[in-house]
């Protein structure tokens, strides 16, 4: 895989393997990041952090099974602790539950595909919207990102059980949010 | 073996395998699916609306573009070269071996030309600032190389001096405490400084002072030289004349004539004169580390004022052209393999124009195109 190979140039000090693997990785960092704040500067800065903090332990980073899945973890800690600095002196348990999640989905997809109406579109925009903050961030994580049920425990801090139970819930959501949506029409 | 006839609408959401059969359409999927359906009519349903809310799922994709990305990665490149650099293992004496990798991330000082003498005040300023003068009398560790090999030398603040054959270099007892961190040179060196705003680097070589905003470099000054040479490959110097520091005593250099060197550029200053003058190196090299960085040099019908932008960012120099007259212009040119100058002379041979070398930037003289 190619992260292997550039995590063993990364160990032999190979500067350009960081800023491939930063290249290759950015689209689905950035795009988590900013489901927790809206402030790009903030996002781009973090993710400067992580990948120094990459290349600080990089004689250990060989042991990394999945660098996305470090890498999404990282920022969101480090996202998440900024937050915290500037709210005040929230306990870390309560940030890490009580977070913001505005991923948008797209409906554009279905707009082409389906050819469906600019009121129908928006209306789906609504729906999508209705989702919980943790039920989006899984259906991001799994859907988007393409993570495991282990790793999005791991980001998510939840056993593997409550990712199936969490996943279910969203997905029945999703499917009733879709119907009433389709049959009151 | 999963028996799909159990599974419900939420069941082939959460299914991998179903995932992949609506994401990526394969044909050993899609024969599987087709079969199966036709086994499980009753189950249609369920597939086709599992299959929607899968379709719906889709995600807006908030990126940034190509050109924020790679400001991104070479913003990375540079914070990294700014790091404290690991010791391979530790060496029983102060001097490591010489290590050839960082090379690429240096900016040079050569002291270059021919004999010259001075008479009167001038000579009286040279002696002020040659290394002797400068150094004997502060109290000051000196390495000195007198081996006929590069040797390297670690700073109290972890920054490495790689000092070459016949070179001395000193710095103050008090280097890890001042508020500037100053070494005197005489000879060459390249330097690797770790990051410290608030505490400015400083390299003494004669009469020139470069001052460290955040890179690695080498200097090379030995005495008797007409004509001072500084140049950059990455990372940012300022370099200006001791005299002028002596003169007003300020550190900061933009005040006084001290002059701002960016990748590719380099400096003369001549002695006798007391000048600097800015020009660009003879093969300026692209900032961005390794081939991959360098890819996008294949353009097609592209608007020129773009390829010039690309041009500069890829080596950090300044070209300047004016834009109205260039617009309507497009070039088709494949640049991978070329200098940067043949690059410059391609596009410009292309449009009819012509360039010059001004200051240390490119300036393109050019008619327009119909």
């Amino acid at each position: 895989m190619v992260d292997n190979d550039l995590l063993k140039r990364l160990q032999q000090n190979d500067e350009v393997a960081l800023g491939m693997l930063m290249k290759l990785h950015y689209d689905d960092i950035y795009n988590y990041a900013i489901s927790f704040t809206k402030d790009s500067g903030l996002v781009k800065d973090s993710i400067q952090e992580i990948f120094i903090s990459l290349w600080q332990r990089r004689e250990t980073a060989g042991h990394i099974l999945s660098l996305k899945y470090y890498l999404l973890r990282a920022i969101k800690n480090k996202i998440l602790k900024s937050l915290q600095r500037n709210k005040g002196k929230q306990e870390w348990d309560q940030v890490k539950e009580g977070y913001d999640f505005f991923h948008e989905f797209s409906v554009e997809q279905m707009i082409i595909e389906k050819q469906i109406s600019d009121e129908k579109a928006a209306r789906l925009r609504r729906t999508i919207s209705l989702l919980t903050n943790r039920q989006a961030e899984i259906i991001f994580l799994k859907y988007y990102q393409h993570l495991d049920v282990s790793q999005i425990a791991g980001l998510m801090d939840i056993s593997r059980q409550s990712v199936y139970n969490l996943l279910h819930e969203a997905i029945l959501r999703l499917r009733s949010l879709w119907q009433a949506e389709f049959q009151t029409r | 073996m999963k028996d799909y006839s159990l599974y419900d609408v939420t069941d082939f959401v959460m299914d991998e395998d179903f995932i992949r059969w609506v994401k990526e359409n394969k044909k050993t999927d899609n024969d599987f699916w087709h079969s199966w359906l036709s086994r499980n009519e009753d189950k249609y349903l369920e597939v086709a609306e599992a299959r929607r809310i899968l379709e719906f799922i889709g995600t807006k994709k908030n990126v940034l573009s190509q050109d924020e990305k790679m400001h991104e990665v070479e913003k990375l490149m540079h914070s990294i070269q700014n790091l404290e650099q690991k010791p391979e293992g530790r060496s029983t004496s102060v001097f490591t071996l010489y290590k050839k990798w960082w090379m690429a991330a240096a900016m040079a000082i050569l002291i270059g030309g021919s004999l010259t003498y001075f008479v009167g005040g001038k000579k009286k300023e040279k002696e002020q600032f040659a290394y002797d003068a400068m150094t004997q009398p502060k109290r000051l560790i000196e390495n000195i190389n007198t081996s006929d090999k590069v040797i390297t030398i670690k700073l109290p603040d972890e920054s490495t001096v790689e000092l070459a054959a016949d070179s001395r270099i000193s710095y103050g007892n008090n280097f890890g405490s001042s508020g500037t961190r100053d070494v005197y040179l005489s000879g060459e060196a390249f330097f690797k400084v770790t990051k410290n705003p608030s505490r400015p680097f400083r390299v003494f070589a004669n009469e020139i002072v470069t001052k460290v905003l955040g890179t690695s470099f080498i200097v090379r000054s030995f005495e008797k030289d007409s004509v001072i040479q500084v140049t950059v490959r990455t990372g940012k110097v300022s370099v200006y004349s001791q005299a002028t520091t002596n003169a007003q005593e300020t550190s900061s250099p933009g005040l006084h004539g001290g002059i701002i060197l960016t990748p590719n550029q380099k400096l003369f200053y001549e002695k006798s004169k007391q000048k600097f003058q800015k020009g660009l190196l003879d093969n300026p090299l692209a900032i961005y580390p390794g081939e991959n960085y360098r890819g996008n040099m294949m353009f097609e019908e592209m608007s020129v004022v773009k390829v010039f932008d690309i041009l500069g960012r890829d080596y950090g120099i300044n070209i300047v052209y004016d834009n109205d007259l260039l617009v309507p212009c497009t070039v088709t040119a494949d640049l991978r393999n070329e200098s940067f100058y043949r690059k410059i002379e391609l596009i410009c041979r292309a449009i009819g124009a012509r360039y010059e070398i001004i200051d240390g930037q490119v300036v393109i003289q050019a008619n327009g195109c119909d």
